[in-house]
């Protein structure tokens, strides 16, 4: 059976600070919170849609682009807004997260609570380190994020 | 973008798109200049963000005194070096590097990768080993053309600004595509280690193969992914297609006793037979000034060529099993195919015949004794052509006596095709002259996704030459 929370951490580990969603998804499944589904995922939308199937939560993790202070953290309840504009452009490719999530809620897949997390990364080169600036974002939304295991779990 | 305007406020019919209302990751905003239906007046059409096409691109129409004077396809994407980048690294290392130059056709890059490297090197991969390969490249093209069809070109056919909208209407079949989509890249995962550049794929065959039985679960879902490509070959063929017949130079591979993949002569409908060799002979790149992807053409003639679904389709119909030929006929499709706004249902023959020749690989295969064929490093040429999902992808690699790659030249698809898609559209917009920019413009759009284009591809290969004195 499927865990009732999934957490996904969604970047390029090569690319400087787009490693972030999968560098504090790897943060966080050290925690091994029982009924917690930690993963990294590409973003491909038929099997990102087919993951959100049977949870109660899922907590998206990316690095965003959209000219904040480096280390901004966005949060976004998705079943009441989708992503904004400036969040599409990190991808040249056609289809993606954006699209995976709006096509869940037409299809209307998506879970009770689907939430994400954009942190305003600040560089996006070939590196694998963080900025000082992302690495500060990611303990603050790690906590926020045990937070709402903690909620969804005592709900 | 409110939740309203991302799920949209439902279609988006042909002429209701206001030019500069639409919206980024959707339709690109448009520009219209003055009214062109005044004698002497020059109007502009530029869409200065190509919607659903892979990678970032615009496209320019200018129509001056009522006639058409200016087209241009611009890919502004920037060029990525990936020839540059492979100087100096190890044979071994170019089926990842090059994998790197797509997150939709991987495979196809790697492909290439290892044919050319093994034909420098004088190796013939064959048995389990060339079957898992093709195995892998079925994957890709299902992915790959199923995300084109259902995601990207089947809007412009019903009418709807994006799949999003278009699933309000269509969520059936929606789902249906991206299930089918979700087994090719179960299939390249399985194969290649992973979806998105897959890591399993070395020069001679593999790092790992599968067992037979590792093999069963991968085979009822691509039985069921079979049929999905059935229904959308039906469903597509319900679609209203333009009349714009053409006479194409068509280029694919042609091999003996296969449809094309992996392994075969270059060859076109106009009397072209050559080995993957002797392409530079043949085939010509050009810079213009408007394209950080160069054009080609064919050297002979200077003229643009056809590649992709619909020329391996016109060149290996005979290829097919009997009966996908069947089935293509019954849904309206000869032998070959000239009108370009049908190969969205070549495309879906292709996904068929992938999802059948996946089961025939699985059903036949015997886990090989070793997962890749050793070999002798020398230095040499290496030449591959494969075909891509967008069509034949060339390599060629110069390698020192280490294996160290002094020099490489990649000729991707889409930029094959570049020019073809421009003259497509000098001989398309024209029709369309006396209907509204909206009008115009969507059918334009709609023939340059008539080719699938992967700009992100095309980028890559603008040539650098650094001079060190």
């Amino acid at each position: 059976m499927s865990a009732k929370i999934l957490i996904i951490g969604i970047g390029n580990r090569f690319r400087g600070d787009d490693a972030l969603g999968c560098v504090l998804a790897d943060q966080i499944k050290t925690l091994e919170a029982p009924g917690v589904e930690v993963l990294t995922h590409s973003g491909e939308p038929a099997s990102l849609i087919d993951l959100w199937q049977s949870r109660d939560c899922v907590i998206l993790v990316d690095a965003v682009s959209s000219l904040a202070l480096a280390g901004t953290v966005h949060y976004i309840d998705l079943h009441e807004h989708g992503l904004p504009d400036q969040f599409r452009s990190y991808s040249t490719h056609a289809f993606g997260i954006a699209e995976a999530i709006e096509l869940a809620r037409v299809l209307e897949k998506l879970p009770p609570k689907i939430v994400f997390y954009g942190i305003e990364g600040k560089s996006f080169a070939a590196t694998e380190t963080l900025s000082p600036e992302i690495i500060l974002a990611m303990e603050d939304t790690k906590k926020r994020i045990e937070q709402d295991i903690k909620e969804t779990s005592h709900a | 973008m409110s939740e309203d305007d991302q799920t949209g406020s439902g279609k988006t019919k042909r002429g209701e798109t206001k030019p500069g209302e639409t919206k980024p990751g959707e339709t690109g905003p448009g520009e219209t200049g003055p009214d062109e239906t005044k004698p002497g007046k020059t109007k502009t059409i530029k869409v200065d963000y190509l919607a659903r096409v892979e990678g970032e691109g615009a496209m320019f129409l200018k129509i001056h005194g009522g006639k058409l004077e200016d087209v241009k396809l611009k890919i502004f994407e920037p060029p990525r070096f990936f020839e540059g980048l492979l100087r100096g690294r190890k044979f071994s290392e170019a089926p990842d590097i090059t994998a790197r130059i797509c997150g939709i056709c991987p495979v196809a890059y790697q492909m290439s990768a290892v044919h050319a490297m093994e034909n420098a090197f004088g190796v013939t991969v064959d048995g389990p080993l060339r079957d898992l390969r093709r195995l892998l490249y079925c994957g890709e093209w299902i992915a790959s053309h199923t995300l084109h069809i259902y995601m990207l070109h089947a809007p412009d056919f019903l009418g709807y600004a994006s799949a999003v909208h278009m699933a309000k209407d269509f969520p059936k079949e929606v789902e249906r595509g991206l299930q089918l989509k979700k087994t090719g890249g179960e299939i390249m995962a399985f194969v290649g280690g992973r979806e998105i550049h897959p890591v399993n794929v070395r020069v001679g065959g593999f790092y790992k193969v599968p067992t037979k039985r590792e093999m069963f679960d991968l085979q009822a879902k691509i039985e069921k992914a079979r049929d999905a490509a059935r229904e959308t070959v039906n469903w597509v063929a319900t679609f209203d297609f333009p009349e714009f017949e053409q006479d194409y130079t068509f280029v694919s591979m042609q091999h003996p006793d296969e449809y094309p993949m992996n392994e075969g002569r270059v060859v076109s409908n106009k009397g072209l037979d050559i080995d993957a060799s002797d392409y530079d002979d043949y085939f010509e790149e050009i810079h213009v000034e408007h394209s950080n992807a160069l054009h080609c053409v064919m050297k002979e003639n200077k003229q643009s060529y056809h590649v992709g679904p619909m020329a391996r389709y016109a060149l290996n119909f005979d290829r097919l099993p009997a009966e996908i030929q069947t089935l293509a006929k019954k849904v309206g499709l000869g032998k070959v195919c000239n009108n370009p706004f049908k190969s969205i249902l070549v495309r879906s023959i292709e996904v068929l015949y992938a999802c059948e020749e996946a089961l025939r690989i699985i059903e036949n295969y015997e886990m090989p004794d070793q997962p890749f064929v050793e070999m002798q490093v020398k230095a040499a040429s290496g030449y591959a052509v494969t075909e891509a999902p967008r069509g034949i992808l060339y390599h060629r690699y110069e390698v020192d006596e280490k294996g160290d790659i002094l020099d490489a030249d990649i000729i991707p698809p889409t930029s094959q095709n570049q020019k073809m898609i421009e003259d497509d559209l000098w001989k398309l917009v024209p029709q369309y002259l006396d209907q509204s920019d909206d009008v115009l413009q969507w059918h334009a759009e709609q023939a340059i996704r008539n080719y699938d284009p992967c700009i992100s591809c095309a980028t890559h290969f603008l040539k650098l030459d650094v001079e060190r004195t």
